[in-house]
């Protein structure tokens, strides 16, 4: 076998220390089918060109270049075999400049290290495999479920882009959350306001792509992988037809039955054909089976006869299941608050007048329950309010984690209270203030210097204790410094951390998506691919993955839509690199322990004939599985148990 | 090994140089021992480093082939945890780093030859350290006897 071998100096940084003679002669002594060339800088234009017609010339079997770092430019000299007609996976570099020649303290040294460097290196290249790069075709939709702000954002930065989305939703009603609330920190705007124009331009259809909206539908389950998903979606009845209905409310009025409203927590009622909440969108109502006397064998078409559109109405309707295929998914199911109920000691759904902090963000909305007017449940203005932050954050038993958003909304729950009840007295309990940002710690500037605000700090949730004393919430407290105290109190407000909700749970399970240790959907990387899942094509925005406010939010939907612009792109096949795992089925025991550790998904197991199978696309080339292997059925291309115990042996060879 | 690179460095055991192989995973490690050769601080030329994807690629059959084909020493780096470009292959090295301790042990070889440890791709100087340590660790301990 003939082997290339490439010595860099580059310009001196390798030359200057190790002795290219040397090698050459080491080489000459002990491989005979080697030939040795030097090059002033490889990297370089000159370089590449001299690399690639001397490869032409010689048409080597195996290529070794000596030089800098693989991380560097083995990219750059795999093209160039490749140009050459040389498989690019027959070559083999030696870091010589990173790992040799500037860290060895003399240059006899540097050139013996050399010489076990690329000795490994030779015995390691004559095994090197042909591998090709696979490509296969990808569709160019996207799934996304979630219409709050992060998947609304992704939605429209896709469409915008002229691609193809289905946007699942599982209320009647997009927005998410913050359509839910009055006010947004840091400044106070209109919640439903801010995202009135994304969500007109996607009920509209406003873009060169298209957006298929599914309101009251799930996900059911999802086949396939990365470029190539098909998923099958669940629409509930809504028993209104979303294309005729006017939005004019006639059917609203006609309805004889009330019902509590779910979307204001069950505080307030609606009737059992309604919007979910006044202003939402679509503008449809939808028909609560579980409400309408036409469930309860009654007769009653009040709501059909009323209405001016004929079919609008339709009482036929429904579940259907869809499917659609998606090259690539986006979750962006939200957050739910940790179940206040658990914190025993604060008294929630026990004492008069405390409420949580989406149950206050209903109070405080004109088309709430009490139409904006903050009041206790009796109906009076509160005089004194206690807003309780952290109530279940940074305490193990509960939520060990910061919320990082409670803060910014409880000053803005101040500020809300002042606008209304000026007189008012406002306790925030905390245990820690956190504000972080450009913006956010003007909320506390706003408020600390009002006589009517006061903070104390607490330790735990069972330092705190909220008991009912004359039908009115009292508060005993145990402060960081030990000090105690007894407030008597009008209203309690409760700030709990987000958590992931039940549909992201279960759409983590259904889609094989890792979930962190506290329990939000699992980034890639924290940091470099925070909206990438485990899962390649599944990506995740928004509070799902952690506890993040609407600007976060619909930035994650915005990088996830980027993510899937750059990765599926039209014309372009999707690359499968060879650098992965493959399963020698005839030896493969079937013990599926490959399944059980790998971090992608990509090994299922085939029933039939008992072995498990790598999906290419899916394969990270990690290569845990061929060391976990005991049969060694699980082989990792490019890095096999042969190459890379060639190389040790390589290394380790006496001279 | 050569008699020069003895004479530069005066270690303790002034004739022995011992070889260790070092396993480094691509994504952290192998780019912590980059960044500490962009440094350009000299180190103990003894660990000859062998380049996987990931630190969960590390068979211990590999581990017990370097000291079968004549390492005094191996040394295994990973990201950190929770930094694995691959999600979780820093643990399973790290189970299997377990798992191969005991087996030298069996095997009467000296644990203290295999050194597992977290490099990060920005720690240069953390690598210098530990190849130092290992060396020096390695040193003490003597070839090792392969009979």
């Amino acid at each position: 076998m003939k082997t290339g071998v490439y010595f860099c100096n580059c310009s001196g940084n390798i030359s200057g220390q190790v002795n290219s003679e040397t090698i050459k002669d080491n080489l000459q002594s002990r491989h005979s089918g080697a030939y040795f060339k030097t090059c002033e800088l490889l990297c370089s234009e000159e370089g590449i060109n001299f690399l690639e017609e001397d490869l032409k010339e010689n048409a080597p079997d195996r290529v070794l270049v000596m030089a800098c770092s693989p991380r560097d430019h083995e990219n750059t000299f795999m093209n160039a075999l490749k140009r050459a007609g040389i498989n690019p996976y027959y070559l083999q570099m030696v870091n010589i400049r990173e790992h040799v020649a500037w860290v060895t303290p003399d240059g006899d040294t540097a050139t013996q290290k050399t010489i076990r460097c690329l000795e490994g290196a030779l015995q390691r290249v004559l095994l090197h495999e042909p591998l090709e790069m696979k490509q296969v075709e990808a569709s160019l939709e996207t799934l996304v479920i979630g219409a709050g702000p992060a998947g609304l954002s992704a939605a429209l930065k896709l469409a915008e882009a002229g691609r193809k989305v289905t946007l699942v939703e599982k209320t009647p009603f997009i927005g998410g959350m913050p359509v839910r609330y009055e006010e947004i920190f840091p400044h106070l705007e209109c919640g439903p306001c801010m995202l009135e124009g994304m969500m007109d331009r996607i009920l509209h259809n406003d873009f060169p792509g298209s957006i298929e909206l599914l309101t009251m539908a799930e996900v059911t389950e999802v086949v396939g992988s990365y470029g190539n998903f098909t998923a099958r979606i669940k629409q509930y009845p809504r028993f209104v037809e979303e294309k005729n209905c006017l939005g004019c409310d006639l059917c609203v009025e006609a309805c004889p039955v009330t019902t509590p409203n779910e979307f204001n927590l069950g505080m307030g009622e609606k009737k059992a054909i309604s919007p979910p909440l006044p202003g939402a969108l679509p503008y449809v109502p939808y028909l609560d089976p579980k409400a309408c006397l036409r469930w309860k064998e009654e007769e009653c078409s009040l709501c059909q006869e009323t209405c001016l559109v004929e079919g609008a109405i339709n009482f036929e309707q429904t579940e259907t299941t869809v499917e659609r295929n998606a090259g690539a998914i986006i979750l962006a199911t939200g957050f739910s608050l940790y179940p206040t109920e658990k914190l025993g000691q604060l008294g929630y759904e026990k004492v008069n007048s405390v409420y949580h902090s989406l149950e206050f963000e209903r109070i405080a909305a004109e088309n709430g329950p009490t139409e904006g007017q903050i009041i206790t449940r009796e109906g009076s203005f509160p005089q004194k309010v206690a807003i309780v932050h952290c109530a279940g954050s940074l305490e193990e038993e509960h939520a060990a984690y910061c919320s990082g958003v409670c803060c910014a909304y409880a000053l803005k729950f101040n500020l809300m209270i002042n606008k209304k009840l000026p007189e008012t007295e406002i306790v925030h309990f905390f245990k820690e203030l956190t504000l972080p940002g450009a913006e956010d710690y003007e909320l506390y500037k706003r408020v600390k210097d009002n006589p009517l605000t006061s903070f104390i700090r607490y330790h735990s949730s069972s330092d705190l204790f909220i008991s009912e004393k004359e039908g009115r919430p009292a508060l005993q407290y145990v402060d960081q410094q030990g000090a105690t105290g007894n407030i008597e109190l009008d209203m309690v407000i409760l700030c709990p951390p987000m958590v992931p909700g039940k549909d992201t749970v279960r759409l983590a399970n259904l889609l094989e998506v890792t979930r962190g240790s506290n329990g939000f959907l699992e980034a890639l990387h924290g940091k470099m691919e925070a909206t990438q899942s485990n899962v390649k094509g599944i990506f995740i925005a928004g509070a799902c993955q952690s506890p993040k406010d609407i600007k976060a939010a619909t930035t994650d939907g915005a990088s996830a839509a980027g993510n899937i612009l750059s990765a599926l792109v039209e014309g372009r096949k999707l690359d499968i690199s060879p650098v992965a795992a493959e399963i020698n089925r005839d030896i493969c025991s079937g013990c599926k322990v490959c399944l059980s550790i790998c971090p992608f998904k990509a090994v299922s197991f085939d029933e039939e004939n008992k072995t498990s199978q790598v999906n290419e696309l899916l394969c990270q080339g990690c290569g845990t599985c061929a060391a976990a292997c005991p049969s060694g059925a699980a082989r990792g291309k490019h890095f096999t148990d042969r190459q890379i115990t060639a190389e040790i042996k390589g290394v380790l060879r006496n001279e | 090994m050569n008699n020069n690179e003895i004479s530069q460095k005066p270690y303790k055991e002034e004739n022995f140089a011992p070889k260790i192989v070092g396993f480094l995973c691509n994504w952290c490690s192998y780019a912590g021992a980059d960044k500490a050769g962009t440094a350009q601080k000299p180190y103990p030329p003894h660990v000859n480093i062998i380049r996987v994807m990931c630190s969960g690629r590390v068979d211990p059959e590999f581990v017990l082939q370097a000291f079968s084909e004549g390492a005094d020493g191996v040394i295994i780096l990973a990201c950190h945890p929770g930094d694995c470009h691959y999600k979780e292959g820093n643990y399973r090295a790290r189970q299997r780093h377990q798992i191969t301790v005991n087996l030298l042990e069996a095997l009467g070889i000296e644990k203290e030859r295999l050194r597992f440890d977290y490099v990060s791709a920005g720690e240069g100087e953390k690598f210098t350290r530990v190849v130092e340590e290992a060396v020096e660790t390695i040193k003490n301990l003597g070839p090792l006897n392969h009979g």
